[in-house]
């Protein structure tokens, strides 16, 4: 059996990779990290910043919330982003590479650019995958991955808090029918990658009841697809003869899902208490804080985040540099809330997901990278120095971090120093 | 008529636009000054016996209905919900426009004013008494220069019988 040389492989690997592994910031770049682990600023002070990903090479993309991508480059081997180029527009989430090409969404379309090997920013215009997607502002961003089945699978949001009619997140917010609504909205579709100009009516609707899901990763050993959705908004401003600012403030659950062909995810008639574990109806669909959910009618989540968190970028560890435990578990990057106060607000932070032997996740979590916020008691998201939402992993098993607040990009690593 | 209201949408964007852009230049929250003594009688006499009462409750009004989205601080949520901090609308000394706005929420302002993600659910589950006293709260302590003549259910009344935003 090859036991030998492949420890040996993997020692040599690891060690090379060590190697040439960058001097950390003395600060780990503001960040407060597990034993071991630290960090260093790649680049900083750009525009918002959202979905990222990593080429083999090294080469990071992100996507910026209202411009261009930027495509940053280390030349010298410090660690530091020295050339830091920004092409395209329209904003938008989603980013990922799929071999020569560079997928990304703005909140109306998805497109590719062909990449030149050796050369950061792309030499042509890009192709248009998918067009005028729904998009009426709210829960507007078009996340996306591509499946076991090297299909493309492109999210679109529900353009509402509970689908609460007229008086939707307001006093007095009375659900309405939501099945034509959904028929476009709140669910998962699935498209050919290779396929040019394409409409929502040419996709496979894959899911539904979902209300926005702003990531979606594919597990590298069981070929599933995870997904996290946010949950609803403002139970306490709607309904406050059933829910006070605490029920509010921690109602209703972040979910974590597997996303399976016809999955319904319950939105908008229910929400999930993550503190009771329980499916409730919806106060705009009859439900008063205590009334269930038909039982088994919609997936358990199989995580129940706290609520308001905010879920963004889901990235599967598939490096070597971070200890054994990291493998095959993801990190999940959390925005932060604003809809918790009176309490102070939570979340902002990057959380490790174990991965148990059968590949799904244990229903636990840690905290992984904090301290974004640089204040302890964060009254509003305007108060915070950064909002982490992009989360990838480098070709070295490094893990890349982007900031939604600050335009801030941090790379992680383990010295076990 | 429909090129003025176009205008001022257009204008109106502007100004959240640059409101949104330089959150460090607009006024930081005021600590609530008292109303002067002379409230309408239509207001004093009917719920609020004073001045005092009517900030208490405009705040009260405002913790309830409008800080869950625009936050205690007045500050708004970046890219969800704008800042109120010295916005144009709540500014001007005519409450009419700020007034269209509580009642209608964002569905009057047209799609290329809509520099928000999130829509704001007309209040007009409110009532005139309840929205003259909010509106006065948050002219007084969000106002470029606080607004200290308070806004009444009669102005109230004359927002909600229009059917969009004041000509």
């Amino acid at each position: 059996m090859p036991k030998l040389p492949v420890l040996l492989a993997s020692l040599l690997f690891a060690t090379s990779a060590r190697a040439v592994l960058p001097i950390p910031d003395a600060d780990n770049g503001g960040l407060i990290l597990p034993p071991g682990f630290h960090a260093l600023v790649v680049a900083d002070k750009l525009k918002p910043l959202r979905g990222m990903t990593v080429a083999p090479n090294g080469d990071i993309y992100v996507k910026t919330r209202e411009a261009g991508i930027y495509g940053l480059r280390d030349t010298d081997g410090d660690g530091r982003a020295d050339l830091v180029k920004e092409f395209g527009s329209g904003g938008g989430t989603g980013i990922a590479l799929r071999g020569e090409w560079l997928y990304h969404s703005t909140d109306d379309h998805v497109f590719r650019y062909k990449l030149t090997p050796g050369e950061l920013v792309p030499a042509g215009p890009p192709e248009r995958i998918v067009r005028d997607l729904p998009n009426r502002h709210q829960h507007s961003a078009k996340v996306f991955a591509f499946g076991a089945d090297g299909q493309l699978y492109v999210g679109t949001g529900s353009p509402s808090n509970a689908y609460g009619g007229k008086k939707d997140r307001a006093l007095g917010a009375t659900g309405e029918d939501p099945t034509e609504f959904l028929k476009t909205y709140g669910g998962y579709w699935r498209y050919d990658p290779g396929k040019l100009e394409q409409t929502q009516a040419d996709g496979y609707h894959f899911s539904t009841g979902h209300r926005h899901s702003t990531t979606i990763a594919l597990n590298p050993v069981s070929q599933q697809l995870f997904i996290a959705i946010h949950g609803r908004d403002q139970l306490s401003t709607v309904a406050p003869q059933f829910y006070n600012d605490d029920d509010n403030a921690e109602n209703p659950a972040e979910v974590f899902h597997v996303l399976t062909d016809g999955a319904n995810f319950g939105w908008p008639f229910t929400y999930y208490d993550p503190r009771r574990h329980l499916r409730l109806l919806n106060p705009e669909f009859g439900g008063d804080g205590k009334k269930l959910a038909e039982p088994g009618k919609f997936p358990e989540p199989l995580i129940a985040f706290p609520a308001h968190m905010s879920p963004m970028q889901l990235a599967f560890y598939t490096g070597t540099q971070f200890p054994a435990k990291y493998l095959n578990g993801a990190f999940l990057a959390f925005q932060g809330s604003w809809n918790r106060a009176p309490k102070p607000q939570k979340g902002y932070q990057v959380v490790f997901i174990p991965f148990n032997a059968q590949n799904m996740p244990t229903g636990d979590y840690e905290t992984f990278a904090d301290n974004f916020a640089g204040k302890k008691v964060i009254a509003s998201p305007g108060d915070a120095t950064h909002r982490p939402h992009g989360v990838a992993v480098g070709p070295d098993g490094s893990l890349y971090i982007s900031d939604f607040q600050a335009g801030r990009v941090w790379r992680i690593i383990y010295t076990d120093q | 008529m429909t090129v003025r209201v176009l205008a001022l949408l257009a204008l109106l964007a502007a100004l959240a636009a640059c409101a949104r852009r330089e959150p460090a230049a607009t006024a930081s929250a005021k600590p609530a000054a008292p109303l002067p003594d002379d409230l309408p009688s239509d207001l004093s006499a009917k719920t609020f016996a004073t001045a005092e009462a009517l900030a208490k409750e405009g705040a009260a009004l405002f913790t309830q209905n409008c800080a869950t989205c625009h936050m205690a601080d007045g500050g708004g949520v970046p890219y969800l919900q704008p800042s109120i901090k010295g916005s144009a609308g709540i500014s001007n000394p005519d409450p009419q426009l700020f007034l269209s706005l509580i009642l209608r929420g964002s569905a009057v302002l047209d799609e290329g004013a809509k520099a928000y993600e999130n829509d704001m659910a007309p209040q007009d589950h409110l009532s005139d008494t309840e929205i003259a006293a909010v509106a006065t709260y948050v002219r007084q302590r969000f106002a470029a220069q606080p607004i200290t003549k308070p806004v009444t259910p009669a102005d109230v009344a004359i927002a909600r019988a229009r059917p969009g935003l004041p000509p």
